[in-house]
C-alpha cells in the first residue's frame, strides 16, 4: 500500500468495481462465445480463457502475489449491483458454518469436469460461468454478509488455501493502533456519527483485523482497508506459508486444528491435485478400463466415482493415518491419531499447490498465446477485420522450458512442504524432531513422487474417458 | 399498487427467459452445401501419436469424382491451448487427396478441412479422430 500510484488505487473506495469490470466484461463475452460460437474448444474463447489461462494465471498470482483474483471476482460485482433491489434478509445457519457444503462443491466440480469433460465443451463451460452467477445471486440475495464467498463458493475456497502460500496479506500495520481504537469499523464497518448508517462495509468474512491470522478466508476485498479511520490496515509482505507454522487462535476461522472441515478442504485441495493431473495422462484409460472389467460396468459415472474415493478419500486415510500412527509409536506424540492427521494435512498444502501449479502452469505456459488467435476468429466472426487472420499457429513458450518450471514448481512444493511438517514436528515432539518429521517426510515424498511421475507421463485427452 | 419486489422478480424471469430462448433457439442458419461426400481413412489404424496418413475421397453425386480441389487441414485437440497440426492434401488420383499429418499427443483429435473446390466454392467438413494411441 506504500507503493507510489498502487498505494493509492487500492486505497480508492472504488478500486474494487475498478478491476471487476473489465473481468465481468470478459466473463460475458465468453458466454457469449461458449453459447453462440464455435463448438470446438480450442477455437473458443470460454474454453480457452477458462480452462487455460484463468487457471494458469490464477494460480501463478497466487504464489507470485496473494488472492487478488477474489478481489477483481466479477460475480461480486454483480451480486453488489444486484443487492441495490434484494436485501438479504437471513443469517446463513448456524449448522452451515462450515466448509462441508464448500468441500463437496470442490470435489463435484472436479468430478463433473473430468464425467462431462468440461474442458472441450464451449457451451457447457458458458453454462457452468452463468450457473455461477445465479448461484451467487441467489445465496447472497438470501443470506447477509459474504456467505457465498466464505461457505459456498468453490474456486474461493481454492484460492484462500492456496493463498496461505502468497507472500502477501491484509494485515494490520501496528496492533498498538488497533488496542487503542474503540470503534473496531474494520469489523463493524464505518458508520455515520447522526444516523449510525453503515458508509463503509466491515469485513463480511468475520475477519477481525488485530486478530485475524494469514490469508484464509480472506478474499482481499480491502473493505478493512477502506474502514479504517487509522489507516492500519494494508496489503503486506510477509513469509510465504509461515501461517501453516502456527497454530494459534485465528478470527472467524478458530483453530485450524480443531477444524475437521478445513483439513478435509486441505485433503481435497491437495489430493485432488494429484487427481485432477492424473485425468489427463494416459494410464488414467487402462486403470478405467481395468476398472470397468472387475466391477461389470460400462458406464463411466460409477468407474470415475471408485477413482476419486482411492484419491480423495481411501489415499489420504492411509497415507495420513499410517504417518500419524507410525509418529506415535516412534516419537510418542501425545495426540490422538485423528488430532495428528488434521494438523499435519495443512503440512501436505505446499505440495498440493506445486502440483496445481506444475499442472495449470503447464496448460497456461504452453498455451499462452492460443487466446490471440481466438480473439481473432471471435472478433472476425462479427464481421470487422481490424485484428486481422487468426493466427492458429500461436501456441507459447517452448516444452522444454515449461517443463523445467514444472519441476521447479513441484521441487518448491515439496521442499515448502517438509520444512512446513518439520516445523509442526519440533513443536509436538522437541525431545525427538526427527523422528516425529520421518513417517511426515515420507508422505511428502509419496506425494512428489506421484506427481513426477505424472508429469513424465505421456499426455491424453479424450472427450469420453470410457471410449476405446 | 405494484410491489417492487415481484416487479424485479418478473424482470429477472423474464430475462432467464430471453435468456434460455437465444441459447437454445438461436443458430447461424448453415449455408446449404453441395451434395459432396467426404470419405477419410487413417494410416495407420488404430492411429497412434505421431505420423498419420489421411486419405481423402471426394464424391460429388452424378459427377463422380471431384478433382482439382484444394484441401487445407487442420487438426485439433480437443483441448484449447494443446499444439494443432496443418497439413495441405494433394491429389494422388482423380477424386483422392492424401495428406500426411503428425499427432503431437494421444487422445481425441478433431480434424477441419477447409475445401476449395476447381469452380472457387468453399467448403467445410469436420470429423473426429477419437482415441489416438500413446506411443
Amino acid at each position: 500500500m506504500r507503493v507510489p500510484g498502487l498505494g493509492q488505487l487500492f486505497r480508492w473506495r472504488y478500486a474494487r468495481p475498478l478491476v471487476q469490470t473489465p473481468l465481468l466484461i470478459v466473463s460475458v463475452v465468453m458466454i457469449l462465445h461458449g453459447l453462440f460460437g464455435p463448438s470446438l474448444a480450442p477455437k473458443n474463447l470460454a474454453t480457452t480463457l477458462s480452462w487455460l489461462h484463468f487457471r494458469g494465471a490464477l494460480v501463478l498470482v497466487l504464489l507470485c502475489a496473494g488472492n487478488f483474483f477474489c478481489l477483481a471476482c466479477p460475480f461480486m460485482l454483480v451480486r453488489q449491483f444486484a443487492r441495490r433491489f434484494f436485501k438479504p434478509r437471513f443469517d446463513w445457519p448456524p449448522a452451515l458454518r462450515n466448509k462441508w457444503i464448500s468441500v463437496g462443491l470442490f470435489v463435484l466440480i472436479l468430478f463433473t469436469y473430468e464425467l462431462f469433460d468440461l474442458w472441450s465443451s464451449p457451451w457447457w463451460t458458458a453454462w457452468l460461468i452463468l450457473a455461477y452467477f445465479f448461484t451467487v445471486l441467489l445465496v447472497d440475495g438470501l443470506f447477509k454478509h459474504a456467505s457465498f464467498c466464505k461457505f459456498v463458493c468453490p474456486i474461493g475456497q481454492f484460492n484462500f488455501v492456496a493463498s496461505t502460500l502468497s507472500p502477501f496479506e491484509v494485515k494490520v500495520r501496528d496492533q498498538e493502533v488497533c488496542t487503542s481504537c474503540h470503534t473496531k469499523d474494520c469489523i463493524r464497518g464505518r458508520r455515520e456519527p447522526s444516523s449510525d448508517l453503515v458508509v463503509i462495509r466491515g469485513c463480511e468474512l468475520a475477519l477481525f483485523q488485530p486478530r485475524k491470522v494469514g490469508n484464509m478466508d480472506c478474499t482481499f476485498c480491502l473493505d478493512c482497508v477502506h474502514a479504517c479511520p487509522h489507516d492500519n490496515v494494508g496489503i503486506l509482505s510477509r513469509l510465504p506459508g509461515s501461517e501453516l507454522l502456527v497454530d494459534p487462535l485465528r478470527s472467524g476461522i478458530g483453530y485450524f486444528s480443531h477444524r475437521k472441515d478445513l483439513a478435509a478442504l486441505a485433503i481435497v485441495f491437495t489430493f485432488g491435485a494429484l487427481l485432477n493431473a492424473f485425468g489427463m495422462v494416459s494410464p488414467v484409460y487402462a486403470v478405467e478400463r481395468w476398472l470397468g472389467g472387475i466391477l461389470h460396468l460400462n458406464s463411466e459415472a460409477p468407474v470415475l466415482g471408485v477413482i476419486f474415493a482411492c484419491f480423495l478419500i481411501l489415499e489420504p486415510i492411509l497415507l495420513l493415518g499410517l504417518a500419524a500412527w507410525w509418529m506415535r509409536s516412534w516419537a510418542g506424540s501425545p495426540r490422538g491419531l485423528l488430532p495428528l492427521m488434521v494438523r499435519y494435512t495443512y503440512g501436505l498444502v505446499p505440495m498440493g499447490f506445486g502440483i496445481w501449479l506444475a499442472h495449470y502452469g503447464f496448460h497456461f505456459l504452453s498455451g499462452l498465446y492460443t487466446v490471440i488467435p481466438v480473439t481473432q476468429s471471435a472478433v472476425a466472426s462479427l464481421g470487422f477485420s481490424f485484428l486481422g487472420q487468426p493466427r492458429w499457429t500461436l501456441r507459447g513458450l517452448p516444452a522444454n522450458m515449461v517443463q523445467v518450471l514444472e519441476i521447479g514448481f513441484l521441487l518448491l512444493g515439496f521442499a515448502c512442504s517438509l520444512a512446513v511438517t518439520y516445523s509442526l514436528a519440533d513443536e509436538d515432539s522437541p525431545a525427538k524432531p526427527v523422528r516425529a518429521f520421518i513417517p511426515w517426510a515420507g508422505v511428502c515424498l509419496v506425494l512428489w513422487a506421484a506427481s513426477v511421475w505424472l508429469m513424465f507421463q505421456p499426455m491424453e485427452m479424450r472427450a469420453m474417458l470410457m471410449s476405446g | 399498487m405494484s410491489c417492487p419486489l415481484s416487479r424485479a422478480w418478473r424482470t429477472a424471469v423474464g430475462f432467464a427467459l430471453v435468456a434460455a430462448l437465444l441459447a437454445t433457439g438461436c443458430s447461424k442458419p448453415e449455408a446449404p452445401q453441395q451434395a459432396i461426400t467426404v470419405d477419410h481413412e487413417i494410416r495407420p489404424l488404430p492411429a497412434h501419436a505421431g505420423r498419420a496418413i489421411l486419405t481423402l475421397r471426394l464424391t460429388g453425386g452424378a459427377r463422380g469424382a471431384v478433382t482439382g480441389a484444394h484441401i487445407a487441414i487442420e487438426a485439433d485437440m480437443t483441448h484449447a491451448g494443446m499444439a494443432p497440426a496443418f497439413g495441405e492434401a494433394k491429389e494422388i488420383e482423380p477424386g483422392h487427396y492424401q495428406s500426411p499429418l503428425v499427432f503431437q499427443m494421444a487422445g481425441d483429435w478433431v480434424i477441419l478441412l477447409h475445401i476449395t473446390l476447381a469452380d472457387g466454392k468453399k467448403l467445410e467438413r469436420q470429423f473426429d479422430v477419437r482415441g489416438v494411441e500413446p506411443n
